[in-house]
């Protein structure tokens, strides 16, 4: 599941993560610049993955 | 006789979860109930019960192009389903209104005459009532 982060004070504290409420338009705010996407790191290889390569 | 003095105090006023508070000069919500004519032959006076629930929002904000204000909450919206809620306190009793899924098909982007500051006002439409 995607996760969101404020951006705009309009909407919460920024650098809150924003969970959105039941009928809130998400697009509409990224588009607008009140939120964004929250970036997840990318998992650690697994040793099984490195011998696989 | 008991009187009641009111003078709007609305704590919060938020368009798809942005707030628009400090831009508001005035809101309506309004909940209908569509009334739909039950009267049979027989009656002597016209009866009605309620058929689809048509609530509405209208709102008169002060318009702005700046970052984070009115007209970049809003420009994204037209034609969609968004959720409007506006809170109320009167003394120690806070209510929030709150119309999910409401449609606003119209969003006046220029709207200026001389002299006046630039308003904009608009309709949500339709959506889920409820209170809280």
């Amino acid at each position: 599941m995607t996760k969101y982060v404020v951006v705009s004070n309009k909407v919460g504290n920024p650098g809150d993560e924003f969970v959105p409420p039941e009928g809130v338009n998400v697009a509409a705010l990224l588009a607008g610049g009140f939120i964004s996407t929250k970036k997840t790191p990318k998992p650690d290889k697994t040793k099984q993955d490195e011998t696989e390569q | 006789m008991a009187t009641s003095v009111f003078l709007s105090n609305l704590t919060t006023l938020t368009v798809n979860a942005v707030s628009l508070l400090d831009q508001a000069t005035s809101v309506t919500f309004t909940n209908t109930a569509e009334q739909l004519e039950k009267t049979a032959f027989g009656s002597t006076s016209r009866v009605y019960t309620a058929g689809l629930f048509a609530n509405e929002c209208t709102m008169t904000l002060y318009n702005s192009y700046a970052a984070s204000e009115t007209y970049q909450t809003l420009a994204a919206l037209v034609g969609t389903q968004t959720t409007v809620v506006a809170g109320v306190t009167d003394g120690a009793v806070t209510k929030t209104f709150t119309l999910t899924n409401c449609y606003l098909e119209t969003l006046p982007v220029v709207n200026g005459s001389l002299g006046e500051l630039s308003t904009v006002d608009l309709t949500f439409s339709g959506g889920v009532y409820s209170v809280a």
